[in-house]
């Protein structure tokens, strides 16, 4: 009986294994060398000097100028999350709901993923630029006497943004809804509720850990961007990905860098323990269920 | 053992009934994978002799160093060029640093600031220049820039040249006025909403001190500088981060005026669009090198280099990129096109263009590049 | 029935929306001229010849293709393995364990790109394929756990306690029950990793060995000195590929099927 126990309390550790193993080696150690180095100093010429120093780590946490852009990226983040949210759950309910033509419909949601990322987002100065496809539309039709500036602004950030991130959202709660059993809200349906309430009753709660999945998934990918703004975004639009790219790679700052991209790291880090905590209970719910 | 040895083993196995069909596709399936995964790329990996790496830009420029210099280099010395590319020269440095000695050789860099700050982090070597007899042909006043900063020694030859100029669509800004105006059309008000600019902190200071009425290489009034870059941001639309943005900002007439870089404006011109530029006093010259990186093999690097400085090699190179060669037009016959090339300077003294003084920006760059990454930010 | 209406036509709304750049890299691939999108001054096939000959893109295609396929079949099973312990199992230090699966997306990638880049200088080892391989498969790995561990959340335990009671062993029951209800959640996260590995840039220009290029390193490479339409027609191409074949035999099929009956 104890061997079948061992057994079982060993059996997730092997299946985890070769996954911690990859992450631990080509992740968690690395990090380690970063939080070292993050404790460096950058001299003027450019080379590092070793030691244990928290000017970084004072500057990245005391400067407001950090902070700023760190609340403005959080909100860019949200903002993009809640409209991804919004205009992808029903979408993902169609497709899972849609029994003929869901293979065609999530493969058309991965469409635009064949087009580069850098190629997809400066299509959209082609779409809303001054000679773009609004602006020249508009101005055939005579709405307009003069084109519409339209781009480089934080809304073409989010803009872009969602338009990178909601295959995300749609698939994460595609995914869950498709693994919900359909006959439940027939069930509620036949027990007098409407097709209304036995989607709020049954089927949203059941959709939920996919809808939190997929919100993750946006905001964080949404936080840690830094091309979106550059390319549609105005000279102030800059997020903290941006602070993090230019220390490294224009001020070859790495120390200082490090110092930042490990505050990043802690803010998105408390987002994901705060998921698991809420995933975890709406599990624990369940059980009882 | 080799892949096709192996595969045949296999076979061979599988029909003798020695494997059953589920783990013959299986082992193929690993085969194939070993195989995808280590031959194409071996020889890459790891950095034999016989072999030299050369980054640069990509595109136009990097097809015709494959053509001219590359393959007549492998057909003559049996030494491979594995060619690399990078997208700037700030994300590239962070790779050399991340990278092992001799991982890197030869690296087509950018302005004087660039040899110096690889100088500077001890990532240069010593060229015999008895091994680069083309490095006659080249203009003596761009070696002796880069010779004077390491102390005699030459770490790189010089390959071409540019300017940063003023770029402005003609059909709202005059010749005229632009020649008048130089740099401040950057900060006219009354074209806000249709100024672009780099986002690049040495251009972006270097503008604001010719609109401050300061010398570029010796700003004094710094306050003045930063408030100059302040007004440009606030009027400017927008940042541009490459060559492709640059021109499309022009050619699409989001925006009005800009600095532009010399070769970049040409190719607009080429393609039809009324794009005027002009190079204001003391506007902002450069030239780019072939840096040798430490830890590279010199006799192999120092015969690519002397391929690449070829005549024909850099026309053909120039003619590509729209920037001049480093080439002396007095002692060698540049064609036809070069001559009409923007910053084009047919004494071979560049008397005419400013070129960034190294100590100077390198001196202060870990300072102005971060409040740069500040102002620009809207701080 | 009016609620089913709104949500299909919400979703055209959506998948208009997903589309438009796409259009647009589309239709700009036949674009005569090289700027001034619109209006169009006219149509030309002469991207895509110069597509065609254009070898280095094409390298980069095939390049991009086999470090995509092998980052899907690589981190797809890393993935389910790790997803079936976290849902079916509860152990000490789940938590933890699935944080750290999700980190390596937590980390902007520049800093995963430069700390790995530091770790391998310390172990002194050259950089390889193989290295580009492990790195893209380390962050498409938070992909797929995420994507197949909501599915699997969904897949009711019962299912497959009624194939055990029934007799099945677990194994029969893993590949009879088990697999057939998580094969889209699968497919899902071979795809994400697949095109997330397709699509990445930053990580590679840092991770690549000499001489290796993907399309969008390829892409950024050529950024420098303009946008070539040559890159709308290789996303035309791609579409074409990827859609147009799937979409025309799932059509040719269709046919056949309603001829037979």
């Amino acid at each position: 009986m104890a061997t079948v126990e061992t057994r079982e309390a060993r059996q997730p550790w092997i299946l985890l294994a070769p996954a911690l193993t990859a992450v631990a080696l080509l992740l968690l150690v690395p990090l380690a060398f970063i939080a070292v180095y993050s404790f460096w100093l950058r001299t003027a010429t450019g080379a590092d000097i070793a030691g244990f120093h928290t000017d970084n780590w004072a500057e990245a946490l005391s400067d407001p100028f950090y902070r700023d852009i760190l609340l403005g990226t959080l909100r860019i983040a949200a903002i993009t999350t809640l409209v991804c949210a919004l205009a992808g759950y029903p979408a993902a309910y169609f497709i899972a709901r849609s029994k003929a033509n869901r293979a065609i419909l999530l493969l058309l949601l991965m469409l635009p993923f064949w087009v580069s990322y850098i190629i997809r987002t400066m299509s959209w100065i082609n779409i809303l630029g001054v000679s773009g496809a609004f602006n020249s539309a508009l101005l055939a039709m005579g709405v307009i006497g003069q084109p519409i500036q339209m781009l480089y602004n934080e809304a073409t950030v989010i803009l872009g943004l969602v338009h990178f991130l909601l295959p995300f959202m749609v698939l994460n709660v595609y995914v869950s809804l498709e693994g919900i059993d359909e006959t439940l809200e027939q069930a509620a349906n036949s027990l007098g509720a409407t097709r209304w309430q036995a989607f709020r009753e049954v089927t949203l709660p059941l959709s939920l850990p996919g809808l939190a999945a997929g919100g993750l998934l946006c905001f964080v990918l949404a936080a840690g961007t830094y091309i979106t703004p550059l390319v549609l975004g105005g000279p102030t639009d800059a997020m903290f990905a941006n602070l993090v790219f230019e220390a490294i790679i224009t001020q070859l700052d790495w120390p200082l860098g490090s110092a930042l991209s490990l505050m990043l790291l802690a803010i998105l880090g408390a987002l994901v323990a705060l998921y698991n905590h809420f995933v975890g209970m709406s599990q624990i719910a369940r059980g009882f269920g | 053992m080799d892949h096709t040895r192996r595969y045949e083993r296999l076979r061979e196995r599988y029909l003798n009934g020695g494997l059953d069909r589920r783990s013959f596709l299986g082992l193929i399936g690993a085969a194939g994978l070993a195989y995808g995964v280590r031959t194409p790329f071996a020889g890459h990996a790891l950095a034999a002799a016989g072999e030299v790496r050369f980054d640069g830009w990509g595109g136009v420029v990097s097809e015709a160093f494959r053509k001219h210099a590359f393959d007549p280099y492998t057909a003559k010395t049996g030494v491979t060029v594995i060619d690399g590319t990078f997208g700037g020269g700030d994300e590239y440095l962070s790779r050399v640093k991340a990278g092992q000695p001799g991982e890197y050789n030869i690296a087509h860099l950018s302005g004087v600031f660039d040899y110096a700050r690889y100088h500077d982090l001890g990532l240069s070597s010593e060229l015999n220049r008895a091994n680069i007899p083309n490095l006659d042909y080249v203009i003596p006043k761009l070696v002796t820039v880069l010779s004077d900063y390491s102390g005699g020694a030459l770490s790189a030859v010089p390959y071409d040249y540019g300017t940063t100029g003023i770029a402005y669509n003609r059909k709202h800004i005059s010749d005229d006025e632009a020649k008048a105006k130089g740099a401040s059309l950057l900060i006219d008000e009354t074209r806000k909403g249709k100024i672009g600019g780099w986002a690049d902190w040495r251009t972006r200071i270097w503008m604001a001190a010719l609109q401050t009425g300061q010398d570029p290489n010796n700003a004094t009034d710094m306050d003045a500088v930063w408030d100059a870059i302040r007004k440009h941001r606030d009027l400017a639309l927008k940042y541009w981060g490459s060559g492709a943005e640059l021109m499309s900002l022009l050619a699409e007439e989001e925006i009005y005026v800009t600095e532009g870089w010399s070769g970049r404006i040409y190719a607009l011109q080429e393609q039809g669009h009324d794009i005027g530029y002009v190079d204001p006093p003391n506007g902002y010259g450069w030239q780019e090198c072939l840096f040798v990186i430490k830890g590279s093999p010199m006799a192999e690097c120092e015969e690519l280099l002397n391929f690449m400085l070829d005549p024909a090699t850099s026309i053909a190179v120039a003619e590509g990129q729209n920037y001049p060669p480093a080439l002396d037009p007095q002692k060698v016959d540049l064609g036809a096109k070069i001559p009409t090339l923007p910053a084009f300077d047919p004494t071979g003294t560049l008397s005419g263009l400013t070129f960034a003084n190294p100590a100077y920006w390198n001196g202060n760059e870990q300072e102005w590049s971060k409040t740069f990454g500040r102002v620009q930010k809207g701080y | 029935m009016s609620g089913w209406a709104l949500i299909r036509i919400w979703t055209v709304v959506v998948y208009l929306f997903m589309f438009l750049p796409v259009a647009v890299v589309v239709l700009l691939s036949f674009n005569a001229s090289q700027f001034g999108a619109f209006p169009m001054t006219g149509l030309s096939l002469r991207w895509f010849g110069e597509l065609w000959a254009n070898e280095a893109i094409l390298r980069a295609f095939r390049v991009s293709f086999l470090l995509g396929a092998l980052t899907a079949a690589i981190s797809t099973t890393l993935g389910v393995l790790a997803a079936l312990a976290l849902v079916r199992y509860d152990f000490r230090g789940k938590n933890l364990v699935s944080t750290v699966l999700i980190a390596p997306i937590l980390v902007p990638e520049v800093v995963l790109a430069v700390a790995l880049l530091l770790f391998l200088r310390f172990l002194q080892m050259p950089k390889s394929f193989a290295l580009l391989l492990l790195g893209h498969v380390i962050f498409t790995l938070p992909f797929v756990v995420l994507v197949v561990q909501a599915r699997l959340v969904g897949i009711r335990r019962d299912v497959e306690e009624a194939a055990l009671s029934l007799g099945a062993s677990p194994r029969q029951t893993f590949f009879a029950v088990t697999l057939p209800l998580l094969a889209p959640a699968i497919f899902a996260g071979m795809l994400f990793a697949f095109t997330i590995s397709f699509d990445d840039i930053t990580g590679t220009l840092f991770w690549k060995p000499g001489g290796v290029e993907t399309v969008p390193t390829q892409i950024f490479a050529m950024l420098r000195n303009s946008i070539s339409p040559e890159i709308n027609a290789l996303g035309t191409v791609m579409i074409v590929l990827t859609v147009g074949l799937p979409l025309l035999g799932a059509a040719i099929a269709r046919r056949l099927g309603a001829r037979t009956r």
